[in-house]
């Protein structure tokens, strides 16, 4: 079965073509980093006028490079949110015309779900399953009995880990994008400063990064103010060991409490080496699957995979009426 | 027997969305509805219903005119995207028409202020005259404020802000520009956004 992905949640334009949910020809992403570097962030306005720019020659690529004809596709998966608004009403008016095209069946995916399943692409996902959701929109705990059946245990009650990654990044006037340069310099320097681990024995799967933020800000601003020398790479280091250990901690206490036989990580912040480190040297009684890291960042291959088993699992296929949700729930 | 020509024409950068279906220069179907800025929902049913109602598959389409605005940026986007994508799909010529136009073409007047609110003030605007049933623009699409525009500017006979495009009279018209290359089609904004706007102040 050959399933079509299209994304365009934030700032990056994705088509991809997926065989049997697991076989990746063709994944297509045109990122705007570039673009948006220059504004420290992802402009919403400027990010939709990307997307419609990119959007056919990214179908073009992704199927030349697949070797198939559009007529060879069984179903066409299209991310419907969470996500900015304006960015996924591209991908979903050119999916529902390549559908409508061909009559073929459209499915809108959650894109948690795609990033959740991208790990299915390498891996085989085994239930009970746990995944671990890091990225710059969310950090949830999600528990997997079956496929497609996404169960939330805990999630931030403020930041998402990645926004706090990228703001801790901009008061350190570190380069657009800044969760990978944080973490970067985090390898070179040492936990100095022991920032406060929040909620770390709270005995739930609640996250809270708002604190911890404004505890590094606060103490930068005032390093700054009396003029003393300190290192940005143990800056990094201090956030990023307080972040992993709250992460890990809680991942490994609900992996525990619901005796799973898999955890995966998915999302963006999944690329992090030092989490994807702590983990794998914390957690060595289940196996830990991380997606390579093409496959952490945004792309359509794991929303074609997620559409496959969506759409496998019995779930109906959507009509013409499907609309992007920038506040979709999982 | 020639091939018939079949024009989809899909306008979504104002409240209303407009789809019509022109069969050898004959509109034989439309929509012109005010849907409250539902486009993303509304216009692939629309298109649907149109279509099958005419017996013709969207792949049979062998031209599409597209309103590229100056409108709303999240409306005009959408019927954009779908022209866009049913060009490149089917390898079929896209044809741009300002969504100005299109409003005017409504009015049998003289002429035609064609307005779209762009707010605090502001409005897309073009003007056009018409003599003989054949539509041509005196004031292509701009952004004006509308105080200040009325008072230097002569008054047409008729000002349009809603009305359903008159299609045969658009294609009697050079108002239509060829896309040359579709996966260059944009809509037409007339403004740079906000933050682009505001880099160079700070």
């Amino acid at each position: 079965m050959y399933v079509m992905g299209v994304e365009s949640s934030c700032d990056e334009t994705s088509v991809a073509i997926v065989k049997d949910g697991k076989t990746v020809l063709a994944n297509v992403v045109l990122s705007q980093i570039d673009i948006h570097k220059e504004y420290g962030g992802v402009v919403p306005e400027i990010a939709s006028r990307e997307h419609v720019k990119g959007i056919s020659l990214v179908f073009d690529q992704s199927i030349k490079k697949a070797g198939i004809q559009y007529k060879d596709i069984d179903l066409v998966a299209v991310t419907e949110g969470p996500g900015l608004i304006g960015s996924l009403l591209v991908g979903v008016a050119a999916a529902k015309v390549v559908a409508m095209n061909y009559d073929i069946p459209i499915i809108g995916i959650h894109h948690i779900a795609g990033h959740i399943y991208a790990n299915n692409i390498e891996h085989d996902l085994v239930f009970p399953c746990l995944a671990l959701v890091v990225s710059g929109g969310h950090t949830e705990l999600i528990l997997m009995d079956k496929h497609y059946q996404f169960k939330k245990i805990g999630e931030t009650v403020d930041d998402a880990v990645g926004e706090a990654y990228d703001k801790v990044a901009r008061v350190l006037d570190l380069p657009y994008p800044g969760g990978p340069m944080v973490d970067k310099l985090a390898q070179q320097g040492k936990d100095l400063y022991h920032f406060p681990r929040p909620l770390f024995d709270s005995k739930d799967y609640q996250f809270s990064f708002s604190g911890l933020k404004s505890h590094v800000i606060n103490l930068h601003h005032n390093l700054s103010q009396r003029h003393e020398v300190f290192e940005l790479a143990d800056f990094c280091a201090s956030f990023q060991e307080a972040v992993t250990d709250v992460l890990v901690k809680k991942t490994k206490a609900a992996a525990k409490e619901y005796q799973v036989k898999q955890i995966i990580v998915a999302g963006g912040v999944a690329a992090n080496k030092g989490l994807r480190g702590k983990i794998s040297r914390e957690i060595t009684d289940i196996p830990v699957c991380f997606p390579s890291l093409g496959y952490c960042t945004d792309n359509a291959a794991m929303i074609a995979v997620a559409g496959f088993f969506k759409y496998k699992t019995g779930n109906k296929a959507d009509d013409y009426t499907i609309n992007g949700n920038s506040r979709l729930e999982l | 027997m020639l091939k018939s020509s079949k024009i989809l024409v899909i306008d979504t950068a104002t409240d209303y969305v407009f789809l019509s279906l022109l069969i050898d220069g004959i509109e034989v179907g439309y929509t012109y509805q005010n849907d409250v800025r539902n486009h993303a929902v509304t216009v692939m049913p629309k298109l649907d219903e149109l279509l099958k109602k005419a017996q013709i598959a969207l792949k049979e389409i062998t031209e599409v005119i597209v309103g590229i605005g100056p409108g709303s940026y999240t409306g005009v986007r959408i019927g954009v995207t779908i022209a866009k994508m049913i060009g490149y799909l089917n390898n079929v010529p896209v044809k741009t028409v300002s969504t100005l136009a299109l409003l005017a073409s409504s009015s049998s007047a003289a002429k035609i202020m064609a307005r779209i609110d762009a707010r605090r003030g502001n409005a897309f605007t073009a003007c056009y005259s018409q003599e003989n049933g054949i539509m041509k623009a005196t004031i292509s699409d701009i952004l004006v404020n509308v105080e200040q525009f009325d008072q230097t500017h002569e008054i047409p006979d008729e000002i349009v802000i809603i009305g359903k495009p008159d299609m045969e009279k658009i294609l009697r018209s050079k108002l239509t520009v060829f896309v040359k290359n579709i996966h260059e089609l944009v809509p037409n904004y007339l403004q740079v956004t906000e933050a682009e706007r505001n880099k160079g102040k700070i």
